[in-house]
């Protein structure tokens, strides 16, 4: 069950700041690199969502990533749209996109259920590599951001796109925390909990599972939005499973189902890569050895570990402050 | 197109050599998977691994067949050390600690293979006994694929004839059905469980060995690898040898013969033939716990 | 061991003569896969264009160079955001690099707007120096159908009438088929069947070879490079279709970078190229020397265009260039002579003319050479009408 701790609470505000900080002080390539992170943020909250809460281990969130990209570079390059048209098309896409995949794996599970998404979302990246509409493996070029000169801003600065991107990582949050806090939310994580015996209980359970992950690809349909306009520039390697690969690592290494870890993974897998990479061309053996460090250093993923911390002192306390008052009591 | 029945002959026999790599591959990780419950996605950098110490121990030795004993020892031998190090204390972990530590290995491997190795692809000589070509029912057919699906059918049959005749193969059967009756039965799965995973290091290791005369030896060889291998080993259902060997023969022949019949779904065949199988079956073809 | 990379300032102080007072600083930004399937390449146009600079120094007393290096990981995204960096956070005046076209096609809009001269040293796609082309973009490596092209031709006079092509399915792949194909109709020869195989992703290039053989074709025309061009060429020999099929292609297939993997297999393998470490003349043999005491090994054609990007660059200092509008333009006129025979940029394209050799892979006393068979003397692209010089 998702509940806004006030550990959750503090531990965005604390990476709001960093972040905001972060952009006053960093050089460009900073910028650069930070809105890299707000980007992959959105998918991992979005992976966050159906992985942690509804138990469903999505090895496609790359590919509704993927899809969200070449939708919004489609509609603005082939078709010669507007940028806010393209953005609702993209949302749109990666959305549909995922409730067609998640209607169909919804009777998968565990490992299955991972090698289902990665089968369709292996199949859009050979079909978007292939395809001569999409530009094949040269992608397509000349993809132009948002215009939002109407409220003086200019998201052809680093530092303002940056910006957005962050603002729209937070919204993500909301919306997921919101969601998970609602209802549906709760029936999501009961279907995790014990599928049969929602089913039991006469919920269509699949349909649910569907929702959930068409929910969570519209996410990811706006990341993969933001990217192409990052970049401004589309490539096939957006869909490609390694890039769900290490979505999932980041889920993973944060904490799984906190939310808060997936911010967390997030920052910390893109940074680590960056930081180890000025030393030294082998970042791989580095990840790999943190990655393994932090599985042996307790399992919970970094922000999960300091949750599951946290909450043993708060029940330790509540248990004290209980032991003291009994005997006044009796 | 080609009526030749020779041609569809030879393509048969491509297909079967396909299969027996990733046969080999596939059943140790489906007896893993199956027994242990462990998600062991470093499998691909073992089988890497065997092609590496393959070429080290040909260049070493100047022969094929010192490349052919060492591979699986060596990486048997790095299987035994992860299993000490990290594998056992994972296997209560849960299957999202084992992917995140098993990645990190992929990471580790990648770069061991760099630091090691160099970037520049190798290659491995075919042994003398095998070079050339045989004339089979008429073919001309390499002789060293044949060698490749001799070895494919040879642990094969082994293989079966452990797990259904001995009393180990009962054993093993008995951990995959459920590992906790086995071990109220007096059963020390734990000692299964490590000789099941040797088995499996040492078999990737032979299968990057086996197929490193016929592909090129490169750092992300493993990773290339491993999601065929994963797709046979669901397919055919976890734990289930019947099942690795139903799916190699799926996968290697929809690959064959999609290559020849409709290359231009070649790239997308085995993800179909993935979720088709899945959609129809959820737990695979031969399920092996009820 | 090679640590301390990625964009670690490696300057290289080039002495300095204290009497010329008004010493120019220049900054280079070396964009290269060090690390992912292209490392190995990476790696390679490093040495030859370090090498360039070490060698020609004393050409350009007055210029202090200094490099920064950044890899691009063979991903588009990652590539652009280092080439952001270089430019807007270095200030770099010159680009070099480029391994993969999909990096290339990235970086391009944002190279030609800040107008920073790029000096490509592999990425083949015709299209950069053609439709997408850009002044500041000037390649000294080859083009796609600039070193596959004269193959057709080539092949129809040796009495090779029908022709079966083989390539990965990606753009780099249909290029160079597609300007085969053309040119080897042209003259009077005909392809009788094409497969194009997934990209990275074929291991087994037995059902592709079993239908070439059945197609009744003179012979193979073929493009892999890497890992891929390996396996290729190891499974086209234990098929034993070199009576009936005999391997054509273009260079890339037995490159002198991993030619001993092949071994063997490789002999008799005809192909076309700009480089060969085989050529015959005193530049080439003074450059296969220089690289091979650094390296032990002999340079490959990665490693010339490394070494002529390098070249290049001198050339361009030497005339006088000092900032990214001048280099660019002094970029787009150099002509000197490389390893490879003369070499020169065409106006129209800015893309390299030169010599295409067609050799054949013979076993020599050291592993691996070539038989040069042919020269091609100054191939140029034709040039596209909607060349993009804005």
């Amino acid at each position: 069950m998702f509940y806004q701790t006030p550990l959750k609470t503090a531990a965005i505000l604390l990476l709001l700041t960093a972040a905001l900080v972060y952009s006053l002080v960093a050089g460009f390539f900073g910028l650069e690199v930070l809105t890299e992170v707000a980007i992959l943020v959105i998918v991992a909250i979005a992976l966050d969502l159906v992985a942690g809460y509804g138990g469903m281990i999505s090895l496609c969130h790359g590919a509704l990533f993927g899809v969200g990209a070449y939708a919004f570079a489609s509609a603005t390059v082939l078709l010669g749209w507007d940028a806010s048209i393209g953005l609702a098309l993209a949302i749109l896409t990666a959305c549909l996109f995922a409730w067609v995949i998640g209607a169909i794996t919804a009777r998968t599970h565990g490992i299955f259920f991972i090698m289902a998404t990665l089968a369709f979302g292996q199949m859009g990246y050979a079909y978007v590599f292939e395809s001569r509409t999409f530009g094949g493996d040269d992608g397509l070029p000349g993809v132009p951001r948002l215009d939002l000169s109407g409220l003086g801003i200019d998201l052809n600065d680093s530092f303002n796109f940056a910006l957005l991107c962050v603002a729209l990582a937070t919204v993500a949050y909301l919306l997921a925390a919101a969601l998970l806090r609602s209802g549906f939310g709760r029936t999501l994580v009961g279907i995790r909990s014990n599928e049969l015996r929602m089913r039991a209980l006469g919920l269509p359970v699949w349909r649910h599972k569907a929702a959930a992950f068409a929910i969570s690809g519209a996410l990811a349909g706006l990341a993969g939005a933001l990217a192409a306009q990052h970049t401004m520039f589309v490539s096939p390697g957006l869909l490609h499973w390694t890039l769900s690969g290490e979505l999932l690592i980041m889920v993973i290494l944060g904490g799984l189902g906190t939310l808060v870890g997936a911010v967390v993974g997030a920052g910390l897998l893109v940074f680590l890569k960056h930081e180890v990479a000025r030393f030294t061309e082998h970042w791989h053996l580095v990840v790999g050895l943190v990655l393994i460090a932090v599985v042996l250093g307790g399992g919970r993923g970094l922000y999960g570990q300091a949750e599951h911390l946290w909450e043993r002192r708060q029940a330790a306390r509540k248990a004290a402050t209980a032991a003291k008052e009994t005997p006044e009591h009796a | 197109m080609t009526a030749d029945l020779s041609f569809w002959a030879i393509q048969a026999l491509n297909a079967l050599q396909l299969s027996m790599l990733l046969f080999l591959l596939s059943v140790g990780l489906t007896v893993i998977f199956g027994l242990m419950h462990f998600v062991n996605l470093a499998h691909g950098s073992l089988y890497a691994l065997g092609a590496f110490v393959g070429v080290t121990a040909a260049g070493l030795a100047g022969s094929y067949w010192a490349a052919f004993v060492a591979a699986p020892l060596v990486v048997m031998l790095v299987g035994i050390l992860l299993y000490l190090t990290l594998i056992r204390r994972l296997r209560s972990a849960g299957p999202m600690n084992q992917v995140l530590v098993t990645f990190g290995l992929i990471f580790v491997f990648l770069d061991v293979f760099s630091i090691g190795w160099g970037d520049i692809a190798l290659g491995l000589a075919e042994p003398e006994l095998f070079s050339g070509r045989t004339e089979i029912f008429g073919i001309v057919y390499p002789t060293y694929r044949l060698f490749v699906i001799g070895v494919g059918l040879a642990v094969l049959g082994i293989l079966a004839v452990i797990v259904s005749r001995t009393q180990v193969g009962a054993v093993i059967r008995a951990g995959v059905d459920n590992d906790a009756m086995a071990a109220c039965v007096g059963i020390n799965v734990e000692r299964v469980f490590f000789w099941a995973f040797c088995v499996g290091c040492a078999l990737a290791g032979l299968a990057g060995v086996v197929a490193a005369p016929v592909l090129s030896v490169t750092t992300d060889m493993g990773t290339a690898i491993l999601i065929p291998t994963l797709i046979v080993v669901v397919i055919g259902g976890l734990g289930s040898l019947k099942g690795a060997i139903v799916g190699s023969l799926m996968i290697g022949f929809v690959q064959t013969f999609g290559a020849v019949l409709a290359p231009e779904l070649a790239a997308i065949l085995i993800y179909a033939l993935l979720a088709g199988v899945l959609i129809l079956r959820p737990a695979g073809l031969f399920p092996a716990r009820g | 061991m090679r640590v301390l990379r990625g964009s670690l300032m490696a300057a290289v102080l080039l002495t300095a003569t204290p009497t010329l007072a008004q010493a120019e600083d220049y900054t280079v930004g070396l964009l290269l896969p060090y690390s992912g399937v292209y490392a190995a390449l990476g790696e390679e146009i490093d040495s030859g264009f370090t090498l360039a600079l070490e060698q020609r120094a004393g050409e350009i007393p007055e210029a202090e160079i200094t490099i920064v290096r950044e890899d691009t990981e063979v991903k588009p995204p990652i590539a652009l955001s280092k080439t952001r960096k270089l430019v807007l956070q270095d200030e770099v005046d010159v680009l070099v690099g480029v391994v993969s076209s999909g990096v290339l096609g990235a970086m391009r809009d944002f190279v030609h707007q800040s107008g920073t001269p790029l000096i490509v040293a592999n990425a083949g796609n015709d299209d950069a120096t053609g439709k997408r082309g850009s002044p500041y973009i000037t390649r000294l490596s080859f083009s796609n159908s600039q070193v596959s092209r004269p193959m057709g031709p080539w092949m129809a006079e040796q009495g090779i009438e029908s022709v079966f092509t083989l390539a990965p399915d990606y753009a780099a792949g249909h290029q160079m088929i597609n300007a085969f194909t053309e040119a080897f109709e042209d003259a009077g020869g005909k392809v009788v069947g094409q497969d194009f195989t997934p990209f990275q992703n074929t291991k087994d290039f037995g059902p592709y070879l079993t239908t070439a053989r059945a197609s009744g074709a003179d012979a193979i025309f073929a493009f892999y490079a890497g890992g891929e061009a390996i396996s290729f060429v190891k499974q086209y020999e234990s098929f034993g279709l070199a009576e009936d099929v005999p391997l054509h292609g273009t260079g890339f297939l037995t490159s002198s970078l991993y030619v001993e993997s092949q071994g063997s297999a490789a002999e008799g393998v005809i192909t076309s190229l700009h480089y060969a470490p085989a050529i015959a003349t005193a530049e080439n043999q003074a450059f296969v020397e220089a690289f091979s005491a650094a390296h032990g090994r002999l340079p490959s054609e990665y490693a010339v265009q490394g070494y002529d990007a390098g070249q290049a660059l001198v050339e361009a200092i030497k005339s006088g260039a000092t900032d990214r509008a001048s280099l660019a333009t002094a970029l787009s006129e150099v002509q000197f002579t490389s390893p490879r025979g003369p070499v020169a940029i065409d106006p129209a394209t800015n893309n390299i003319v030169q010599n295409i050799y067609i050799y054949k892979t013979v076993a020599g006393d050291a592993g691996m050479t070539q038989k040069i068979l042919g020269v091609v003397e100054a191939v140029r692209d034709p040039a596209q009408s909607a060349q993009a010089v804005q």
